[in-house]
């Protein structure tokens, strides 16, 4: 039954992708932008123009463009969409998959981690302000929670650096993912605390992760508030409903009790949890660029201020290919978890 | 009463549970459970009965708090106790079944794992045996293939179903007290009585004390030794369950109503009215089999079943509310598929419906007032806002209700009250036709036997007639002329009511009748044999059984029944039944009770 759920769901996301990939090509070719000009400069001749925007395939009427651009067309050199190819960027002449390939995973090891160390800290910190209310947990959370929110990532971010780097020296600058003067491992899964473990450096792999200490601090700050709430509410709701009261009056010990509670709020807590990781993906453009991590929101800033068009479309439609694949693997997630789901 | 006599299981003293703002919900109650003993406890709703029931199990429902008071359990006070060793003696020595047992399982554990740890925990047993514990005691509950049902999640069984796991929680650990705490409330009859059946037997042969917490006079009267009436959070009786009804006339069926003059044609006939509901994989629900029934002016004809038998279907496809499937209706004189949306609608104003419950009747906003002129508005364009208000207020007074809450709010009124509104509300259109869809089963029993009395006084009043749908067969005996017997979705027996309740022939209904609790502690239904009986629950509306629909529960099944359509068949004695075996059912040699 999981199994054909899936299969839909991956059915429906071609489609939606589908739908996404057509509207981001005739919706970017809208804007009153001309990319030419950004690359031949403003002063050049009009014969250079021209070879220019016949170079970038400007020239051609939209449809042949939209036909090139799913490889239906064109002279084959470049894979289109259906191929599997998202074209070639205008500024670097390589392959966009390429390049996203090697952006993406910096991105998503900063998330990943950011998500591992708020959920670690998230969850039972919620979970003790529910079973205590009132109590210190409950209490710090709250002053918390306003405090965390009432700033975005970037302010976060430059208070951490001042603070850890420039005041207390524990952490190191925001320059990168290793230190300049250190060789990095083989780029295999292109995570810097992978490939470190994966070349059997655990040197390389401390110092990786002593460079995402402070970008993964500033997401997971941010992100830990809303984590903290919800597991509270959820958990104290549970604590309230009739099958807590009824495990109390059956004479099961506080433990199980609680463990009832922080079960049943679980569940629900998982869809959240897949909205925060869309919102994420916006927070870390901000992130990555503060601390020069080079990840995929890095990559798509410099294609929107060089209108890089190919890598433009590409990063779009990769990042919504992240979020629905994520939202799927929660949705089944939440079914094995939880019986009452039927998918 | 002060003394711990020896064969007291449980004594409370004083006991008191307070509101945040300090009022006491329970105020200083005192009572005794002795062993073997099944003691009812009763009163309106808001009285403090559950709280006092979850009181001697030394908790609290949020936001009240246990205030003083002592509860003794095995010589030592269990509210003083520290919290660990209190912890034990709950589920251990005093068992909990409460009133809506899905809620009450965890959603995301299977039931052998919810009832094998409440017995691990008390008898410190290994997972293994745990399980095997919890399939036993599902088997012991009457749980079909226990193994598989241990493995069922909450959501997936019946409510009957989920009541017994919660019995079988509470016993595993053999406790000598159980709190039951309206356990049958939402429970068809048969369900309910076998369910009733099942704890006084294990009360009786364990020496189990029990206290059961009811509305219900039947119950009381039937499996109780003694009632405690609750009032405003004090216990203010506490007598044997016969002192407790002497003096109540036994709701005795109210003179058999004789019928109108037969000679008027029917002010409504369905004919082989059916209603199914499609469903996504090419399968549908079959609510409504082939249905045809016609009822006369001034007649009340009473349709019951267990839920699911398709009666509040068939009572709405009667209105045209939903569209039948197949089948005609003709509502006075007039062929109610063949009209123009115009002339349904002032085909409305004839035909009317009570609901259930009377706060989906109207509008919460709204004074009652309003509520009342509203279907004039609709229907009755002739007539001025003095006559409108002169009808309103004739209105009230015809349900006997005072001209003053034309003023108030749905939310001022209790639930009987608003519910004879509702009645005056449909009746404002003078209709020739009403559909009561069970208007007693969110009352309680005083004001259940008001509102029949008023239906009763309004029928020989204005000769409107009723279909009153109900699953409460005391009702259903006070004001119905003809009663009509449904299940899953078929007529199974048709007649009068006195035909239907003296001699019942087929299967189904002479279990639904021996199912009633008699409100007559002298005639109780565990002191005689019971063999009408159907087992089990009503089987899925999706997929039919082959044969007669009754086969898989019918306690005189043969192998014939499981092949083979029963048709409904008239029978001597005014009345038509669907079982091929009715003719052979004769009750004289039969212990039959008066209803
Ligand atoms: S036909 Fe058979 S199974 Fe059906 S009610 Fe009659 S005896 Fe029972």
């Amino acid at each position: 039954m999981i199994g054909r759920f899936v299969v839909r769901r991956i059915g429906v996301a071609i489609v939606q992708l589908a739908v996404l990939a057509v509207a981001v090509f005739f919706l970017i070719r809208l804007l009153p932008a001309d990319p030419v000009a950004r690359f031949v400069g403003l002063n050049a001749t009009p014969e250079a123009y021209a070879a220019a925007k016949a170079n970038l395939g400007l020239d051609r009427p939209l449809t042949e463009q939209f036909a090139a651009f799913l490889g239906l067309a064109g002279d084959g050199r470049v894979p289109g969409l259906l191929q599997g190819g998202l074209g070639v960027s205008w500024v670097s002449g390589a392959p966009v998959a390429a390049e996203v390939a090697a952006y993406l995973p910096v991105t998503l090891e900063l998330i990943g981690l950011a998500f591992l160390v708020a959920i670690l800290v998230g969850v039972p910190v919620g979970a003790w302000g529910a079973l205590k209310p009132g109590g210190a947990a409950d209490k710090g959370t709250l002053v918390y929670g306003l405090f965390a929110g009432s700033q975005p990532e970037f302010t976060w971010g430059i208070v951490f650096i001042f603070v850890f780097f420039v005041g207390l020296g524990i952490a190191p600058g925001p320059l990168g993912r290793l230190s300049p003067l250190t060789e990095p491992p083989d780029a295999i899964t292109g995570a810097m605390t992978v490939d470190a473990l994966l070349a059997g450096r655990p040197d390389l792999f401390l110092e990786a992760l002593h460079y995402l200490m402070l970008p993964v601090l500033t997401l997971a700050f941010v992100l830990s508030g809303p984590i903290i709430k919800m597991v509270r509410e959820n958990t104290g709701a549970a604590l309230l409903s009739e099958h807590v009261l009824y495990a109390r009056a059956a004479g099961l010990p506080a433990r199980v009790v609680a463990r009832d509670a922080l079960r049943a709020a679980f569940a629900p807590s998982m869809t959240l949890i897949g909205v925060l990781f869309g919102f994420m993906l916006g927070g870390a453009v901000l992130v990555e660029s503060m601390f020069s991590l080079g990840g995929l929101g890095q990559y798509a800033i410099r294609s929107i201020l060089a209108f890089d068009y190919p890598a433009i479309q590409g990063v779009v439609l990769v990042i919504s290919a992240i979020s629905l694949a994520v939202y799927l693997i929660l949705d089944v997630a939440h079914a094995m978890l939880d019986p009452r789901v039927t998918l | 009463m002060l003394a711990e006599t020896a064969s007291t299981v449980l004594a409370a003293r004083g006991l008191t549970v307070a509101s945040p703002g300090g009022r006491a919900v329970v105020d200083g109650a005192d009572l005794d459970l002795r062993s073997g003993e099944i003691v009812g406890l009763t009163g309106p709703s808001g009285a403090g009965k559950s709280t006092l029931a979850f009181a001697l199990l030394g908790l609290a429902r949020a936001p009240f708090s246990l205030a003083g008071g002592q509860v003794l359990i095995g010589g030592r006070d269990l509210l003083s106790l520290p919290e660990e060793a209190a912890r034990a003696v709950r589920g251990r020595d005093i068992g909990l079944i409460v009133q809506n047992p899905r809620a009450a399982l965890h959603p995301m554990l299977d039931v052998g794992r919810q009832i094998g740890r409440i017995w691990r925990t008390h008898t410190g047993g290994d997972a293994r045996a745990a399980r095997d514990r919890a399939v036993e005691m599902l088997r012991l509950v009457g749980i079909n293939d226990p193994d598989r049902r241990a493995a069922a999640f909450a959501h997936e069984l019946s409510g009957g179903m989920a009541q017994r796991v919660l019995i079988a929680a509470a016993l595993a650990a053999d406790p000598a007290i159980l709190v039951a705490d309206e356990p049958t409330s939402g429970l068809d009859v048969t369900v309910q009585a076998q369910f009733l059946d099942m704890m006084w037997r294990a009360a009786k042969d364990r020496g189990t004390a029990m206290l059961l917490v009811t509305q219900e006079p039947g119950v009381l009267a039937n499996y109780c030794d003694r009632v405690l009436t609750m009032e405003a959070g004090r216990i203010v009786a506490d007598r044997p369950t016969r002192a407790h009804f002497a003096g109540r006339a036994v709701t005795a069926r109210a003179t058999i109503r004789s019928l109108p003059e037969a000679a008027a044609a029917p002010v409504v006939t369905a004919v082989s009215l059916s209603k199914r509901f499609p469903l996504r994989d090419g399968k549908a629900v079959h609510a409504v089999d082939d249905l045809t029934l016609s009822i006369r002016p001034g007649e009340a004809v009473g349709l019951v079943g267990e839920s699911g038998s398709g009666k509040t279907t068939a009572g709405r496809c009667l209105l045209r509310l939903i569209e039948p499937t197949a089948g005609r209706v003709t509502l006075a004189g007039r062929d109610l598929s063949t009209l123009s949306a115009g002339d349904l609608r002032r085909l409305r104003a004839k035909a009317q419906i009570v609901r259930q419950d009377p706060f989906d009747s109207f509008d919460p906003r709204w004074r009652l007032g309003r509520s009342l002129r509203e279907p004039l508005d609709v229907h009755r364009p002739d007539m001025d806002a003095v006559a409108k208000a002169a009808r309103v207020a004739e209105l009230i007074r015809l349900v006997g209700c005072e001209p003053a809450v034309a003023e108030a709010r749905p939310r001022d009124l209790a639930a009987g009250m608003l519910q004879r509104l509702a009645i005056a509300r449909a009746l404002a259109t003078e209709p020739a036709f009403i559909v009561l869809d069970e208007p007693t089963s969110v009352l309680t029993p005083d004001a259940r036997r008001e509102i029949v009395a008023l239906l009763r006084r309004l029928q020989d009043e204005l000769g409107v007639a009723y279909l009153f749908i109900s699953h409460d067969l005391t009702t259903v005996a006070a004001l119905c002329h003809r009663v009509v017997v449904m299940y899953l979705g078929q007529i199974v027996e048709e007649g009068t009511t006195a035909a239907i309740f003296d001699d019942p022939r087929h299967p189904y209904t002479r279990a639904l009748i021996a199912a009633h609790l008699d409100e007559d502690p002298a005639n109780r239904r565990v002191d005689r044999p019971q063999p009408d009986r159907v087992e089990g629950e009503i089987p899925s509306p999706i997929d039919l059984p082959t044969g007669c629909y009754l086969a898989s529960r019918c306690p005189m099944a043969l192998d014939r029944c499981g092949t083979e359509r029963q048709a409904l068949a008239p029978l001597a004695g005014d009345r038509t039944v669907r079982c091929w075996r009715a003719a052979e059912l004769d009750t004289d040699n039969e212990v039959r009770h008066a209803l």
